[in-house]
């Protein structure tokens, strides 16, 4: 029981970090209806970039941990977003209004140069920094085992929770949200109303890089080991989220990335771990079988 | 206009070959981008140094060394590719590749095109396919997983030991090693795990490893993965120790695992850096900034096999080559080395390892 | 494009300045982070250390690039502007087909111009697996328009089974290419089946997925498949039953011995090369082929308009799964074919990112069409090869180049199409929609 409850907790936190990370494809998806395979990528950039910011402010010892988790959130977000705009304008917008596939195969192009970029720029060796919050509750002490809850993993539950609520306001509230909306609807009946389409889409992008940068500075914080590969399996995971979820939904997103991480812990833990990825995508599958359009997706509507 | 572009290009590839070689080329292939590229790194740094120091003392046979790289990136495809090139540029010995699973593709072509290659890779498949050309100047993960599972019997009885591999040809190669050797003195494993290198969240194998009460990980597998294992097995309050293979060698391991890397031992060739002969070597690489780890002296090491082993046979003809590689005893900054029938190393003497204080020593006997 | 239309003027040196400048400060701003600083492991801590130089130079490139590059745009507009009335005769299918038959009589003929050069020879060998790939998943992708992101668990699958059924059962090459070819094609019906009411993005995240679960299963399914040592050993195919080896079993002949020729390991390699020719020429001629049929007009019209399709009374579960099989066999097909020539297998050579250079493959090509895909192979496959040149920048070329291609021809090198069939006569009803 108790280890059951210490692996729900292993799931719910990197279920939290997938779905950061599917929110921005998710976000992208129902703007421009692109599969962004750069995304992942754009999550390692800012990955980096903490890295880069901690290991600065460590230089000029700032040791308040509140003020600098901020610092290097703000850091990131600013440069990381800067990094989502600049791969929109110029690699996808250029393609708007060719065939589905093109952005597709430009996206994957992009994500091959991000990550040679970086290794070439940073260098191809890991890069850890040393914890950054350590400790954590113990939460149940049993006989033989101890369940134990370590104040990153509140941290991102915590972020992810706020930011969660955040863009749901975001989105539903606001008049960009309106905007963003209206764009997914039909862009050019929303370029015909006066709302200047290529800035919403940039400003979608951007958007989707700030969460992934939050990703990345949660991902630094907790794991502290970074290097230029993580961006390719956190984004497939991260995709298969958003998909299992219903491409498009904000909520289906954060849905689907828990399902996943959770999905992965319990397999791991009471099965065998090596059909840990079998298991992801079987169960993708199955629900696709009965739920075509994801979990939260709404069916689409086909007309002729 | 196109066909005379795709022409142009062939004649492009065509026109390298052509290049006039009046020097020996010898080469390095490896990872020298993708995932493993650090260790790549190390093979390039270690060769350059090597062939700089052979042809300041005026070369091999009198004739200039010359080094070219090739990036397989550890995909097989692309080893026979670059295996492909190196035949074509007419190489008279290569040292490489570094993942077994490009070894392996890459040595039937060196073969058939007579080329000799001395290669760290650890699988023992390397060298039981009777190819000729083909010389290990590392150990096997069969002779490394015995020392290691032996040494865990014998230093760690009566606790609970998990057997741990992260599925690539190394590392579950090592891993069954270990856990064969493990069985022999009659130590059961606690678990027997396999993790998926590359991700980042092990928190569900440390927490099983925790409520299994297992205190030894015997790891088979790279360095990355081990630190991060060790960073979220602090996290959860859980105390490891480890046993690994030759890939804990490097240093990243310590920066990413912290103090906790004290934790972790591992098998290796007697440190080539303890090796007095060495001293001047170690310390012209420490001049250049490279830190002498990993593969490094390796590298350097290849350079002077063929070195010596062209001197002693006067040529570079591979017959004449092969035979004195089989035949002789060669003086390397990792030791001596005699090759037996297979092309294995007759005495790979594998050594136990642990980290201290971001250095790593032998490990208490 | 956006369908506005602006009015073109020759721009002012000031706004041209403008423009460089803005794309200097994006520079600057992408610059901090990577090229500007890094971090430098000393003695087991980072440290950052900056670059402030190479940040600068690289800012001063960006604005420099800008300037030259939107000179030379407007340079070029003007002079098509001023072009403009005259009319142009669209003879591309033409230039297609001279282009065609030329890449043949180059292909027929390499090996005999690099008949000592062991590297174009293999390079080009390559070159065709890709093609052959390229023309399978065109039948899936390109024709019936199902997005596939996990082409290669059927390379896999082909692959795998010529490496079975030699190690446990001593099948040839021969004997095994149909049993592979037939195997695949059920694995893409095992595939296709669950997915049929699957559209676009949600079918290409379920293809990724059964390509992953295939490579799962063979990494982990050690009785089965070796697990991550991969299958060596498997033999080279022969010709006629005559081997190319140096030294051919007891009382048999090999190539050179029957021929009375000096062994080479150069023979395997050219006949492995006009072999892999003769696939992918047959793989062409079969897809053009069943272009022509029923089946293949019925892919068409599935990737123009699924719900005509099933108003119009067609099986729309048949059409797919067929496409599915299809594509699935010819990528079976080529899988025997690449575990021969490499002789040695492991689940490393079939990731995702096999699969999504065989998509780049098609789309850069221009789906659908046969031309396209081997002009689009040949750029993908040479690229990262001549990059070789520039070693460690080889594949930021790569992915820079993808991206280049792409946002030059967005619909890819070869877009038009020819039509499959032609009415002979325009009908009464008019033009198309």
């Amino acid at each position: 029981m108790a280890y059951a409850l210490q692996q729900l907790i292993n799931g719910l936190t990197l279920g939290a970090v997938y779905g950061l990370i599917a929110i921005g494809y998710t976000m992208v998806y129902g703007i421009i209806g692109m599969i962004n395979f750069a995304h992942g990528d754009i999550f390692m950039v800012s990955a980096f970039i903490a890295v880069t910011a901690f290991t600065l402010l460590a230089a000029f010892d700032i040791t308040s941990l509140p003020l600098a988790i901020t610092a290097v959130l703000i850091v990131a977000i600013f440069f990381t977003s800067a990094y989502g705009w600049a791969v929109e304008r110029m690699a996808y917008r250029p393609l708007r209004g060719s065939t589905r596939l093109a952005p597709l195969i430009s996206a994957i192009g992009m994500s091959i140069f991000l990550q040679n970029m970086v290794q070439l720029t940073q260098g191809a060796r890991v890069k850890p920094i040393p914890p950054v919050i350590e400790g954590g509750i113990v939460l149940w002490t049993t006989p033989d085992f101890t369940v134990q809850i370590a104040w990153t993993q509140i941290l991102i539950i915590l972020v992810t929770v706020v930011l969660m609520v955040a863009f749901t306001w975001l989105i539903t509230q606001t008049s960009f949200g309106r905007q963003q909306r209206a764009c997914e609807q039909d862009s050019t009946m929303t370029a015909l109303l006066g709302i200047n389409v290529d800035r919403t889409i940039s400003l979608t992008f951007m958007l989707g890089a700030a969460l992934a940068a939050v990703a990345g500075v949660m991902v630094t914080v907790y794991y502290g080991v970074v290097d230029f590969y993580i961006g390719f399996v956190a984004g497939i995971k991260a995709f298969t989220a958003a998909v299992l979820g219903g491409i498009g939904s904000l909520p289906g997103a954060m849905l689907g990335g828990l399902l996943i991480g959770l999905i992965e812990s319990f397999w791991a833990a009471y099965l065998s771990a090596e059909y840990k990825d079998v298991a992801t995508f079987a169960i993708l599958i199955l629900v696709l079988m009965f739920r075509p359009s994801g979990l939260l997706g709404r069916p689409e509507v086909e007309k002729v | 206009m196109k066909k005379t572009l795709i022409a142009t290009a062939f004649l492009a590839l065509g026109a390298q070959i052509n290049l006039a070689h009046a020097d020996l080329t010898v080469a390095i292939a490896g990872p020298m981008t993708g995932q493993y590229a650090s260790a790549g790194d190390q093979i390039r740094r270690g060769a350059e140094m090597a062939i700089a120091d052979i042809n300041a003392k005026g070369g091999v046979l009198g004739q200039k060394l010359k080094l070219e790289v090739g990036d397989d990136a550890c995909d097989p495809k692309q080893a026979v590719s670059v295996a492909n090139t190196m035949v074509n540029k007419k190489i008279v010995f290569m040292h490489g590749h570094w993942c077994s699973s490009s070894t392996i593709p890459a040595s039937e072509v060196y073969q058939e095109a007579d080329i000799p290659m001395a290669t760290v890779s650890t699988n023992p498949q390397v060298t039981e396919r009777g190819l000729k050309n083909v010389f290990r100047i590392m150990g096997r993960d069969d002779q490394q997983g015995l020392v290691a599972g032996e040494y865990l019997a014998d230093k760690f009885k009566g606790k609970k030991i998990a057997v741990v591999d992260d599925k690539s040809a190394y590392g579950k190669g090592l891993a069954d090693e270990m856990a064969k050797a493990l069985n022999g003195k009659g130590v059961k494993p606690t678990l027997r795990e396999s993790i998926t290198a590359g991700e980042k969240d092990y928190s569900g194998l440390v927490t099983k490893l925790k409520q299994a009460g297992v205190e030894v990980l015997a790891y088979g597998g790279y360095h990355t993965e081990v630190a991060l294992i060790l960073r979220q097995a602090q996290q959860a309050g859980l105390k490891l120790t480890v046993m690994g293979g030759d890939t804990m060698t490097n240093s990243e391991l310590v920066t990413a695992a912290g103090a906790s890397a004290d934790n972790v031992m591992f098998t290796f060739s007697p440190d080539p850096r303890k090796n007095p002969d060495a001293a001047p070597v170690v310390k012209r690489f420490r001049d250049a900034k490279v830190e002498p780890e990993g593969y490094v002296m390796y590298a350097y090491a290849a350079m002077q096999l063929f070195e010596q082993a062209a001197t002693q046979a006067k040529s570079t003809k591979f017959a004449d080559l092969e035979k004195a590689m089989r035949g002789g005893s060669f003086k390397t900054v990792i030791g001596d080395m005699n090759f037996d029938a297979k092309g294995d190393q007759k005495k790979p003497g594998f050594v136990v390892y642990q980290w201290k204080g971001g250095q790593y020593d032998y490990a208490a006997k | 494009m956006s369908a506005v239309i602006v009015a073109r003027h020759a721009r002012t040196p000031t706004e041209r300045f403008k423009d460089a400048a803005w794309v200097a400060f994006v520079a600057l701003l992408l610059g901090i982070p990577m090229v500007g600083m890094t971090t430098v492991d000393q003695g087991g801590a980072l440290v950052v250390t900056t670059r402030f130089g190479v940040l600068a130079a690289f800012v001063a490139a960006s604005f420099a690039g800008r300037f030259a590059f939107r000179w030379v745009m407007d340079q070029y507009r003007t002079r098509r502007d001023a072009k403009s009335t005259t009319v142009k005769v669209d003879r591309t299918a033409k230039v297609v087909q001279v282009l065609g038959w030329g890449i043949l009589g180059v292909a027929l003929f390499l090996p005999a111009m690099y008949s000592d050069n062991r590297y174009v020879v293999d390079t080009a060998t390559t070159v065709l697996i890709y093609v052959m790939l390229g023309w399978g998943l065109n039948v899936v992708v390109g024709l019936a328009g199902l997005l596939d992101l996990g082409y290669v668990a059927f390379y896999a699958v082909g692959a795998y089974t010529y490496a079975l059924l030699f190690t446990h059962f001593g099948w040839t090459f021969w004997e095994a290419l149909p049993a592979a070819g037939a195997m695949a094609a059920t694995f893409g019906i095992l595939l296709g089946y669950p997915i049929l009411r699957l559209r676009g993005d949600y079918l290409a995240i379920v293809t990724l997925g059964f390509g992953e679960i295939i490579r799962v299963i063979l990494v982990n399914w050690t009785e089965l498949s070796n697990g991550p040592n991969g299958i060596g050993s498997i033999p080279r195919p022969t010709l006629f039953g005559l081997p190319f080896e140096r030294n051919p079993a007891e009382g048999e002949q090999s190539f050179a011995t029957f021929f009375g020729l000096e062994f080479s390991g150069m023979h395997r390699i050219i006949f492995l090369y006009y072999l892999i020719l003769v696939l992918a020429l047959l793989t062409n001629l079969f897809v053009s082929r069943l272009r022509k049929l029923p089946v293949g007009r019925a892919w068409e019209a599935l990737r123009e308009d699924e719900i005509a399709c099933k108003a119009m009374g067609m099986n729309v579960t048949n059409v797919k799964l067929s496409a599915f099989a299809i594509g699935a066999m010819l990528g079976g097909f080529a899988g025997v074919f690449f575990a021969a020539r490499q002789g040695f297998i492991s689940p490393e050579s079939f990731t995702f990112s096999e699969s999504a250079i065989i998509l780049a493959i098609v789309v850069l090509g221009g789906m659908g069409s046969q031309m396209g895909v081997v002009l689009a192979a040949l750029v993908l496959v040479l690229l990262p090869e001549l990059g070789r040149n520039f070693a460690e920048y080889r594949m930021l070329l790569f992915g820079t180049a993808m991206v280049l291609i792409m946002v030059w021809k967005p619909s890819g090198l070869l877009s038009s199409r020819e039509p499959t069939i032609r009415l002979a006569k325009a009908s009464a009803m008019g033009g198309q929609k």
